[in-house]
């Protein structure tokens, strides 16, 4: 049973218009268009790369190393076992490097510095290098630690290159962050008799933190998907080493390098070197979340 | 409670009130400037209207019944009796305003003070006005015969005359906040208690006539009423002080030794 | 700023001083050139044997005396030479129309104004005689002795009931076995005990309003101080909340004293022993509650509190 209607001027005043209930439709329509316009590069992406990335997947794919023999049919191309630790390990040495190093930053811009005339500068110079494109860090490594110094490539000095790639984004974000944290809170710590330092670990950064895992992921994804800065700093070698100083193969230089190649098994393997990449990111996505949740609770 | 009322009661401003007390008491004069709960300031101006008005009645009821007394006129003291009611229904409407006031609007400090001086004078108001009713009720009992002597007449005249003012005077203090011309009452009150004493030694001193001695019995009886309006009309003097001082103290009267206040 | 370890001789009544202002009993300024050190009480060198504490009291508070204190933010002067005295256990309510700078005032009461960029603060605070803006006073030290609950219930969110509490004693570095026992008075203290009992472990943000401001009263009484202070502390609360936390403010007297800064008169009416009248960054007039609400000194302070302006 539908509800009555409102008295006969009331409606008047109260009723919905047709031009209003059209102009609505059309809105959402315009919506939902761009909404669904911005998914389908997202699906077809993910499509391919399934489609395409799954093919290439087997467990030599990931225990053996590239051999390098890709002109010759029906030789052993061999997996990406070298190109997977090689990301692993020089991301986690730049983030190892740039986290703390950005959270501190954006510690000091907001409880210290906040805006005095140094700390405008210095969100100055972040704001630039957050545009800077990634080869020029690259660049910058090779000239500054290769050249310069006359020696090697090497998976330390794609780190580095990849360290200064990551740095700005994990101090605007953390930043950001941290500036929402209310300043109640901050204040009813000060006042319980807390010296500051106190306050900004204990308080401060634990209620930032969920914030702030986000924001940090979001630098090593980006770091983790970079081929520019490491094609001069890291090389392509073939074989796994866990030495940092030595030449250090990657999954971005990888697919790189292969995705050029005549041979469609090469291509495919490519394909699958770009699957396992984004699924590294999303399971560092999921564990991520998992750490923040449990540091929300008690 | 509306000013309208209050136009029924005896028009014209009483004699001694200044025409910028008077202003004051009009709810219908314009507040100075713009002060916060302005209508709270309203419903307070006109319930202190509404009170002192409650004085006006007592003269006129006060004239009414020493006129009847003197002309011996039954018919006219049965309409102060049954005028008492006006007073009782006043003090009855200013009680209810005061609990409204004090319910649903909290005053505080000199907002406070004189709404509690306005609960104590309504109750001197309506004390006063059974006081005439008292002396109305004298005047058929003392007989249809022209009084018979003059000179307590007169004392009675004059204390009479005494009394008004003090009600008059009484309202002019508070409508004023004036705590000298309060303080002032004091000087007529001892005035009524002297002639109140003169009228009691000659009531004794009246003569063998049972009549006669009766007569003066009642009119002993409407001295003391008088000497009592008279008190009650220092009490609001004394409310007048507690308003402007926020100290509550007793006038010195004659019924304490000179000297002796506080 | 004046240093402290500077005797100043015994001012009685001073007739120079504003007859609307309280008139302070004698009292001698001394302070300790090292400083305040945490959790001691300090005796006045004063040649008067203080006053015996009232019965009822559980733990002596301290007293604080404002001297000529000026309070700043960057230029503009928005505390201008205030003299004023909170007794000890007793509950002084400061009242006054927005701006005139009563927040500003307390807060310099713990030193946390100064935490405001480009603020300071000039003058004297003296707790129990000692000035807590000396040159050798550990600002840490003085903000255990003087806690705050603010008028936005802040518990910390990434923690639970039980941690809320226990933070104060956590962050100023004192632990000790009897964390549990300590916790469990504090709330206790603040009336939430048998609210929450059952539910230590869960979210402090999980409580409602007025329950998340007696836990801020928990945390802050945690760490046993001697004087709290309440920026407009009912202010998000619903009227039963607000009164369950003036009854609890007429208990709490009894281990500390209160300071109360409110814009709702008729709560300085209820809950303070004394309210002072705070006008334009100028203390107006000071003297028990209820002469202030029944026949105050000063026309300002009369016209204030009957709702004429504010």
């Amino acid at each position: 049973m539908s509800t009555p209607a409102p008295t006969a001027d009331l409606s008047a005043r109260f009723g919905l218009t047709a031009g209003r209930r059209r102009k609505d439709k059309f809105a959402r329509g315009v919506i939902l268009a761009a909404t669904i316009l911005a998914l389908v590069p997202l699906v077809l992406i993910i499509y391919y790369l399934l489609k395409k990335g799954l093919g290439a997947w087997s467990s030599s794919f990931f225990t053996t190393d590239p051999t390098g023999n890709t002109f010759f049919k029906n030789s052993d191309i061999g997996g990406i076992k070298s190109a997977i630790l090689g990301t692993i390990e020089m991301v986690a040495l730049a983030s190892l490097i740039s986290i703390p190093i950005g959270v501190g930053v954006a510690l000091w811009l907001v409880e210290y510095g906040r805006n005095s005339w140094f700390a405008r500068v210095v969100r100055f110079f972040v704001d630039v290098l957050t545009g800077v494109p990634s080869i020029v860090f690259g660049l910058f490594i090779y000239i500054v630690l290769i050249i310069g110094t006359g020696s090697s490539f090497a998976g330390y000095k794609g780190s580095l290159a990849l360290s200064l790639l990551m740095l700005p984004v994990v101090i605007r974000s953390a930043e950001v962050i941290l500036n929402l944290v209310p300043a109640g809170l901050r204040e009813s710590a000060l006042a319980l008799g807390a010296p500051r330092w106190k306050v900004i670990m204990k308080i401060v950064l634990p209620t930032a933190l969920p914030g702030m895992v986000t924001g940090v992921l979001l630098a090593v994804a980006r770091a983790a998907g970079e081929t520019a800065p490491l094609l001069f700093t890291a090389g392509s070698p073939k074989t796994t080493t866990y030495n940092l100083s030595e030449f250090m193969n990657s999954l971005p230089v990888q697919i790189y390098n292969d995705v050029n190649s005549p041979s469609t098994e090469v291509v495919n393997r490519a394909w699958g070197a770009a699957l396992t990449l984004v699924t590294m990111i999303l399971i560092l996505n999921l564990i991520a979340r998992l750490i923040s949740r449990r540091s929300r609770l008690a | 409670m509306s000013p309208a009322s209050s136009a029924s009661d005896g028009g014209g401003q009483p004699r001694g009130l200044s025409a910028e007390a008077f202003d004051r008491l009009d709810p219908a004069a314009t507040a100075e400037g713009g002060h916060g709960r302005s209508h709270f300031q309203e419903q307070l101006r006109e319930l202190e209207f509404h009170a002192l008005g409650g004085l006006d009645l007592i003269v006129e009821q006060l004239d009414r019944v020493l006129e009847a007394l003197n002309h011996q006129d039954v018919e006219l003291a049965q309409m102060v009796i049954a005028d008492d009611d006006r007073v009782d229904g006043r003090y009855l409407e200013v009680h209810q305003g005061i609990l409204s006031l004090l319910a649903l609007q909290a005053p505080v400090a000199g907002d406070l003070r004189l709404v509690a001086a306005l609960l104590h004078i309504i109750k001197h108001i309506e004390r006063m006005g059974d006081q005439c009713v008292n002396i109305a009720k004298m005047i058929p009992l003392s007989g249809y015969e022209p009084p018979v002597h003059g000179e307590m007449l007169e004392a009675l005249a004059k204390m009479g005359a005494f009394a008004r003012s003090e009600v008059v005077q009484c309202k002019a203090a508070f409508a004023g906040r004036d705590v000298a011309l309060a303080e002032d009452l004091v000087r007529q009150d001892r005035e009524i208690n002297r002639l109140n004493r003169d009228i009691f030694r000659l009531a004794i001193e009246i003569g063998d006539d049972p009549d006669t001695r009766e007569w003066a019995m009642h009119m002993t009886l409407v001295a003391r009423a008088l000497e009592r309006i008279g008190d009650n009309a220092v009490d609001v003097g004394e409310q007048v002080a507690f308003v402007v001082t926020g100290l509550f103290r007793e006038f010195s009267d004659s019924s304490r030794p000179l000297g002796a206040s506080q | 700023m004046t240093s402290t370890g500077r005797t100043e001789e015994v001012t009685d009544v001073d007739p120079d001083r504003s007859s609307e202002l309280e008139r302070s009993e004698p009292e001698v300024a001394g302070g300790r050139p090292e400083g305040f050190a945490g959790r001691q009480r300090l005796t006045p060198e004063s040649t008067e044997q203080p006053p015996a504490p009232r019965p009822g009291i559980v733990k002596a508070g301290f007293s604080v005396k404002l001297e000529q204190l000026r309070a700043f933010y960057g230029d503009a002067e928005q505390v201008k030479g205030v003299d004023l005295e909170f007794r000890a256990n007793e509950v002084t309510a400061i009242i006054g129309p927005s701006g005139c700078g009563k927040s500003t005032m307390v807060r310099c009461i713990n030193r946390m104004h100064e935490e405001i960029p480009g603020a300071h603060a000039e003058g004297r605070v003296l707790l129990e005689g000692m000035d807590i803006y000396g040159s050798s006073v550990d600002v840490v030290a003085v903000r255990r002795a003087v806690g705050m609950v603010f008028q936005k219930p802040n518990p910390f969110p990434t923690m639970s009931i039980y941690d809320n509490v226990a933070s104060g004693l956590r962050l100023t570095g004192r632990r000790g076995k009897d964390l549990d026992a300590r916790v469990e008075s504090a709330l206790r203290g603040a009336g939430l005990w048998n609210e929450v009992s059952d539910r230590l472990t869960d979210a402090g943000a999980g409580l409602s309003g007025g329950q998340q401001q007696r836990l801020c009263i928990a945390r802050s009484l945690a760490v046993d101080p001697e004087v709290i202070l309440m920026d407009e502390p009912c202010s998000a609360l619903d009227p039963v909340a607000t009164l369950k936390i003036e009854e609890l403010i007429e208990e709490l007297k009894q281990r500390v004293t209160i300071v109360i800064v409110t814009h709702n008169m008729q709560q300085a009416a209820r809950v303070a022993d004394r309210t002072a009248f705070m006008l334009d960054g100028q203390m107006v007039e000071v003297g028990p509650t209820h002469e202030i609400f029944t026949k105050p000194k000063d026309s300002r302070t009369e016209e204030y509190v009957t709702g004429k302006f504010g």
